[in-house]
């Protein structure tokens, strides 16, 4: 009896230390790569990404995927041939996932390890800064993801036989509102 | 003679031209495709296909497209070990060996084991702040069960699914508009000496070795323009793209500087004709400079169009 009622007891403990699981769902988005040349500079944007956090037990778990070809930069034949170089046909998807604590959504400043799949590759950035603004019950995130083309094995495309510059870094701005 | 001494030379230049590496996009790397099937011949998409270089240990990894089909392009020659595997209906592996610039088909059927299928590397150890990388195409499983997986997030089976085809079509279509590119580059070379060869040429000059030069710069600039344009009209054209942005303006321009690229010479040997007869420029082909400039200014317009950002 006294270990029945322990085992309850344990049990509706754990259950309401972290409270009930909670569903994020990416409402909007802005993900735009920047990409430096001699002769130009070039942004290539999408709003086309989709995202879902589950938080469990005090820890969320985030995934946001987006269509290669969505990104836009202006420019069919440049939209073309960042597709042929970084292998969007083959991999179709850039998929990023990140683990953080439930509280996170409480600071002003997140730091993510991100696991970004992209061209094939599986490469992962530690402690990227991220700032959370909280809009009623929504949390607008935005940030800078410092991608380089060698980190993916992407090989330069080049203009003029100048190559453009290995950082292509890519700013996020997502909406998130609670399912 | 003269003439022909120089059309000699021009010409001996242009096919060093066409011949020199650093015009051919492509280097000898090997290709190696092929087909997943079932025991049944049945082809399998979304198989994870690996293929590792037995001497270095370098390891790529692709997914089959929707008709089981797989590609690894730009592949050192050597030896591979090349493995397929589908959850549930088992594995296939081979050895292949590649010889630089081949292209070879190798079929794996699952269930058919000749080799142990190597094991994809591990993840290197980074300091923090730094990327770490690894080659994989499945995502990392979730510590638990409740992490959201890709087919969670409603995308449809064509926005997940990989085209080895397509990316193949899409590498030919970059490879020959790098050379078109770098044939452009080359072309203004003639075609700015042409002109201003153009001005000793004509009018009121009485000497023909200048006129023989600009005829001589004319017709190489005619050459190297014709490969030019062979290689953009037969890139392939990638279905369902709408023409956007500074591309279009290039491809605007040459509606111009192709219809004069034909004329120009063609008025060209009608004066030189005339002159050579001791006559002075008239008619029609007096139209010969005008339109040469307007070619040339559009090639350049056509060249700036996707080179610089306006």
């Amino acid at each position: 009896m006294t270990k029945t009622l322990l085992s309850l007891f344990l049990l509706f403990a754990s259950s309401n230390l972290y409270g009930a699981d909670q569903t994020w769902v990416l409402k909007q988005s802005t993900l735009a790569y920047h990409v430096s040349h001699p002769l130009h500079e070039t942004d290539g944007a999408s709003h086309a990404a989709r995202g879902k956090g589950v938080c469990h037990e005090g820890q969320c778990d985030f995934l946001i995927a987006v269509p290669v070809k969505s990104f836009d930069s202006g420019d069919s034949n440049r939209d073309l041939h960042m597709i042929q170089v970084t292998r969007g046909a083959e991999f179709p998807m850039v998929q990023v996932r990140t683990r953080l604590p439930e509280s996170a959504g409480g600071s002003a400043t997140i730091k993510a390890d991100l696991e970004i799949q992209f061209a094939g590759q599986t490469v992962h950035y530690q402690q990227v800064p991220f700032e959370v603004k909280t809009e009623g019950n929504e949390k607008h995130i935005t940030g800078t993801i410092p991608t380089t083309l060698a980190d993916f094995k992407i090989e330069p495309p080049s203009l003029l036989t100048m190559p453009v510059k290995n950082e292509i870094p890519v700013h996020v701005d997502m909406t998130w509102s609670p399912q | 003679m003269k003439l022909s001494a120089t059309k000699f030379a021009l010409g001996a230049v242009l096919i060093f031209l066409l011949n020199a590496n650093f015009l051919n996009a492509q280097d000898v790397s090997a290709t190696l495709f092929g087909t997943v099937t079932d025991s049944s011949a049945k082809a399998l998409p979304n198989a994870k296909v690996s293929v590792k270089n037995i001497s270095t240990g370098e390891t790529s990894e692709t997914m089959t497209d929707s008709d089981g089909h797989y590609r690894f392009a730009k592949l050192a020659s050597g030896e591979y070990e090349i493995s397929a595997v589908v959850e549930g209906s088992g594995t296939a592996s081979a050895k292949v060996t590649l010889a630089a610039g081949s292209e070879q088909e190798q079929r794996l059927t699952l269930g058919q084991e000749q080799t142990t299928p190597s094991a994809p590397p591990a993840a290197s150890e980074n300091p923090p702040n730094a990327p770490s990388s690894s080659q994989s195409q499945n995502p990392a499983q979730p510590q638990n069960q409740v992490a959201p997986s890709l087919a969670d997030l409603g995308f449809s089976k064509a926005e997940e699914q990989g085209n080895a085809r397509q990316q193949a079509l899409l590498d030919k279509r970059t490879h020959m508009l790098k050379i078109h590119q770098r044939m452009g580059l080359i072309t203004t070379i003639p075609m700015i000496a042409s002109v201003v060869t153009s001005l000793n040429a004509g009018g009121h000059s009485e000497g023909t070795a200048s006129r023989d030069l600009h005829v001589a710069l004319g017709a190489l600039t005619g050459d190297l323009y014709g490969i030019t344009a062979y290689y953009a009209i037969r890139a392939p054209k990638i279905e369902g793209t709408e023409t956007r942005g500074p591309i279009k303006f290039h491809k605007i321009m040459a509606w111009i500087h192709g219809p004069g690229m034909i004329a120009t010479p063609i008025l060209g040997a009608i004066a030189f004709s005339q002159k050579n007869n001791g006559e002075k420029v008239h008619g029609i082909a007096q139209l010969h400079g005008p339109v040469a400039i307007v070619t040339a200014g559009a090639f350049g317009a056509a060249l700036l169009s996707v080179s610089l950002k306006f």
